[in-house]
């Protein structure tokens, strides 16, 4: 691991180190713009701290991989950008069904489809959500900086290995080719998954609904499998109960935790009449606009949500308590400000900006002087 | 935000413009700054347009990217023409001189540098004109001291072009220190 | 199946859950007792395999590690879990329209890596599980549930394309030639580095019933009339190999 003290990193170099941090010790990966980078350094440090690297031949194939390694016994991950997250849907709803940990970085940028390429873009918080079929949850993170680009890395991974679902870093091209100075130190909380002999891999009667996680060759006699199946892993591809039993508890076990899981931060909120509510790159520059237009004796404040998934419901639905109107500026067309609207009675107003760059601070001071009016 | 200095380092890709700025963060960041430090280039590797901005701070940086330059340097005509007029009134631009024609209205300083010429006559390697800017720019400023980025330059153009690097830095330093004393 | 096998099923394992006269059963029973002759621990294998009948062999039959994974991810699965821990022996068993269709990328890429996977590719020369679509193995002019009027395109031969993509021990059988069968998927497990065994498993229900073969014994009969020993294709013509499928190490491993 690298010795504490202060880096001058990119975004990529900030999150490969953190997964290693956090004891990943299998990549599998694809190169796509704007996450290439990740991939290089985890090619070059797991190669000298021994752990395994492989360039696979699509991203269905990296995730793929992944999951299998982590059936393996490891903790791991792989990074991508919109057009191979899109191809890693399917093994994504595996993974959830399986409850398997593993972590996907995704760097968004400039969709739909090859969009631009090199461009910023948040058009993936929904797909994050939505993108493989039928009822399943996983977590993604949203960080603001180089600094948080490892932080939530290792808070990815010990998420991943405490709830046995997919996690997800849910970057953006600004933040991950944004060098920054960050500050490593040794002194962080690392989960593993927990193991039981002879406990049944996919059912509890425990309260957080998590079965104990073995791995293949230690002699449990595995079954896995993403039909649905019963507590041992026997397929059970007619029984509703079973069906409706195993789909219950992996969104439960998620969704029943969602003010542990969730983070927020807020900012000049305790009087304001008026929120931006932001994530990602978008929050750096909120906080900056608020931070000028308090200057000018406006009453605005920022709420920053570091979790996207689960929704931080109850957060956002405080802040919406206590202000008249919430501005959500985003890279995209308003994907964050529709699932704000469900958990607040106040005025909701997107700013969603699609061109390929980052919202520019003029563009929230003048939308929240406009709004003030 | 007090204590902040913004620099617009750019030019064509293929000229070191991202290792300027990866250096020069480095090095602040080498002596206890706030660093923010970002690129945008063309899609294409070589060639097109290219810039890498630094922000320093003395706190934490809201937003990492430039809002101004109170620094600009332009190693082509298309980046000078381009962003010539977005610096602060009072602030300095670094040009490569002749390859780069000044013009008059940006309320700035403008010190041309030969620093292509310098690397292709002086240290025949036309590849270290952006090290000789470097040079020129740190001696002209007080943003980073010459061994904070002289470590920069070790962790990052080390190896096989530490030497060359170095010297580069060196002959910048001298060309900067002329325009200054 | 005899119940010297059992050992190697999970406790609860009773029948096999493939229709009357399909060959994958058999393909089941033979896999095990290749296992057994060459004394594996069952503690150390995984068995991974695809989405389709086939990919019921092992999973969750076999009392090893069993990982049944999506529809043509077997083999990229299986790359994962092998370069983690290499210590497990990673046998991929699915059907031909999972590993050479929708996974024929992943099938040339593995066997280009030569990792030591066992693959074992059970082809009945159709979608058997959907319903009997027409699939990348289908023979010139059968017919199939979308190829009413006979399969227009050739097929792959398949062990021609993974030697070529660097796989190292490629063989043909049928489930109609036991004792080469399991002598072949010995030489697999003895072999480090990517095998490849393609089984000829017929299926009544969906093949043989569109193709005027419906009694599972008539395509049993079929198969072992067209499965040659490559023995005995030797000085055939082609218009006698036509209709023939010829078996045996399309490359030979070292041993
Ligand atoms: C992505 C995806 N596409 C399609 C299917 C539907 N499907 C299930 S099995 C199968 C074909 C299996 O054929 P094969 O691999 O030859 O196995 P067989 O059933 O013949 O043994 C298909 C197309 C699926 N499960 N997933
Ligand atoms: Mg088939």
């Amino acid at each position: 691991m690298l010795p504490e003290g202060m880096y001058y990193f990119s975004g990529n170099d900030a999150s490969a180190e953190g997964a290693l941090a956090a004891g990943c010790r299998f990549y599998a990966g694809y190169p796509i713009t704007p996450s290439s980078e990740l991939m290089e350094r985890m090619a070059a440090r797991l190669r000298e701290i021994g752990g395994v690297f492989v360039q696979m031949e699509d991203e269905i194939a990296s995730i793929s991989a992944v999951i299998g390694a982590a059936w393996a016994g490891a903790k791991a991950m792989t990074a991508t950008s919109g057009p191979g997250f899109s191809l890693m849907q399917e093994a994504i709803g595996y993974a959830a069904f399986t409850e398997t940990p593993c972590v996907v970085v995704d760097v968004q940028r400039a969709g739909p489809c090859t969009g631009q390429a090199t461009k910023v873009g948040a058009g993936d918080i929904m797909q994050a959500r939505w993108g493989s079929h039928g009822d399943y949850q996983v977590i993604a993170l949203s960080p603001w900086s180089v600094q948080e680009m490892y932080d939530l890395t290792v808070r990815a991974f010990n998420l991943a290995e405490r709830f046995r679902v997919p996690a997800m870093l849910l970057a953006d091209e600004a933040v991950a080719h944004l060098r920054e100075t960050i500050k490593i130190s040794d002194a962080k909380e690392i989960w593993d998954r927990k193991k039981r002999t002879g406990a049944s891999p996919f059912g509890t009667d425990e309260e957080d609904g998590v079965p104990p996680m073995p791995a293949f060759g230690e002699g449990e006699r595995l079954a896995v499998t993403g039909s649905t199946h019963d507590d041992w892993g026997f397929r059970k591809t007619d029984d509703p109960d079973v069906h409706a039993r195993l789909v219950a508890r992996i969104n439960e076990k998620v969704l029943r935790q969602e003010q542990a899981i969730g983070e927020t931060e807020s900012s000049f909120l305790e009087d304001a009449d008026t929120a931006v509510i932001a994530y990602g790159f978008t929050a750096r520059t909120s906080l900056y606009a608020v931070k000028q237009l308090r200057k000018e004796g406006l009453k605005v404040g920022l709420l920053r949500l570091k979790t996207l998934w689960p929704f931080p419901e109850s957060a956002v639905g405080r802040a919406g308590g206590c202000v008249k109107r919430i501005l959500v500026p985003e890279m995209n067309r308003g994907q964050v400000a529709g699932e704000v609207r469900k958990c607040v009675r106040c005025d909701v107003e997107p700013l969603g900006l699609t061109n390929g760059e980052v919202v520019p601070p003029d563009a929230i001071t003048d939308a929240l002087r406009r709004m003030a009016r | 935000m007090p204590g902040i200095t913004q620099v617009r380092w750019c030019g064509f890709g293929g000229q070191g413009v991202v290792l300027a700025g990866l250096l020069l963060g480095q090095a602040g960041v080498l002596q206890g700054r706030y660093v923010a430090g970002s690129n945008s280039y063309g899609a294409q590797a070589r060639g097109s347009g290219c810039k890498s901005e630094v922000v320093f701070s003395d706190g934490p940086i809201d937003f990492p990217h430039l809002t101004t330059a109170d620094i600009l340097v332009t190693m082509s005509q298309a980046a000078y023409d381009q962003y010539c007029t977005d610096v602060v009134p009072g602030g300095l631009i670094v040009y490569d001189a002749p390859h780069v024609t000044p013009r008059k209205g940006p309320d700035a300083r403008q010190v041309g540098i030969p620093a292509t010429d310098a690397a292709l006559n002086k240290l025949r390697n036309k590849q270290a004109a952006n090290i000789v800017l470097l040079g020129a720019l740190v001696e002209m400023t007080s943003l980073v001291s010459p061994s904070a980025v002289e470590r920069a330059i070790g962790q990052h153009g080390g190896g096989r072009f530490l030497k060359p690097n170095l010297e580069a830095f060196n002959t910048g330093r001298e060309m900067g220190r002329q325009v200054h004393g | 199946m005899t119940r010297a096998m059992e050992q190697y099923l999970r406790p609860g394992v009773k029948a096999t859950p493939f229709c009357p006269g399909c060959g994958h059963g058999i393909l089941m029973g033979l896999i095990l007792r290749a296992i057994d002759q060459m004394k594996m621990d069952m503690k150390k294998m995984l068995f991974v395999s695809g989405i389709g009948c086939a990919a019921w062999i092992p999973s969750p039959h076999y009392d090893g590690d069993t990982l049944h994974t999506l529809h043509g991810r077997a083999l990229a699965f299986a790359t994962g879990a092998k370069l983690y821990n290499p210590d497990l022996t990673v046998m991929v068993i699915s059907g031909d329209g999972d590993l050479s269709s929708i996974g024929g990328n992943h099938l040339i890429h593995a066997a280009r890596r030569d990792i030591d996977l066992k693959v074992i590719c059970a082809n009945n020369m159709i979608y058997g599980m959907t319903g009997g679509q027409v699939a990348s193995t289908t023979p010139v002019g059968k017919k199939t549930a979308t190829t009413a009027e006979g399969n227009p395109y050739r097929p792959f031969d398949l062990g021609r394309l993974v030697t070529a993509a660097g796989a190292t021990y490629v063989s043909r059988y049928s489930v109609t030639q036991p004792v080469s069968l399991i002598n072949s998927i010995k030489k697999a497990l003895r072999h480090k580095g990517f095998s490849f065994i393609e089984v000829m498993s017929p299926c009544p229900t969906q093949f043989g019933r569109r193709n005027r073969l419906d009694k599972p014994e008539d395509l049993v009969a079929d198969l072992m009339e067209r499965c040659i020993p490559e023995e005995d294709a030797e000085g055939m013509s082609e218009a006698e190999l036509a209709e023939k499928i010829v078996t045996g190490e399309i490359l030979p491993c070292r041993e």
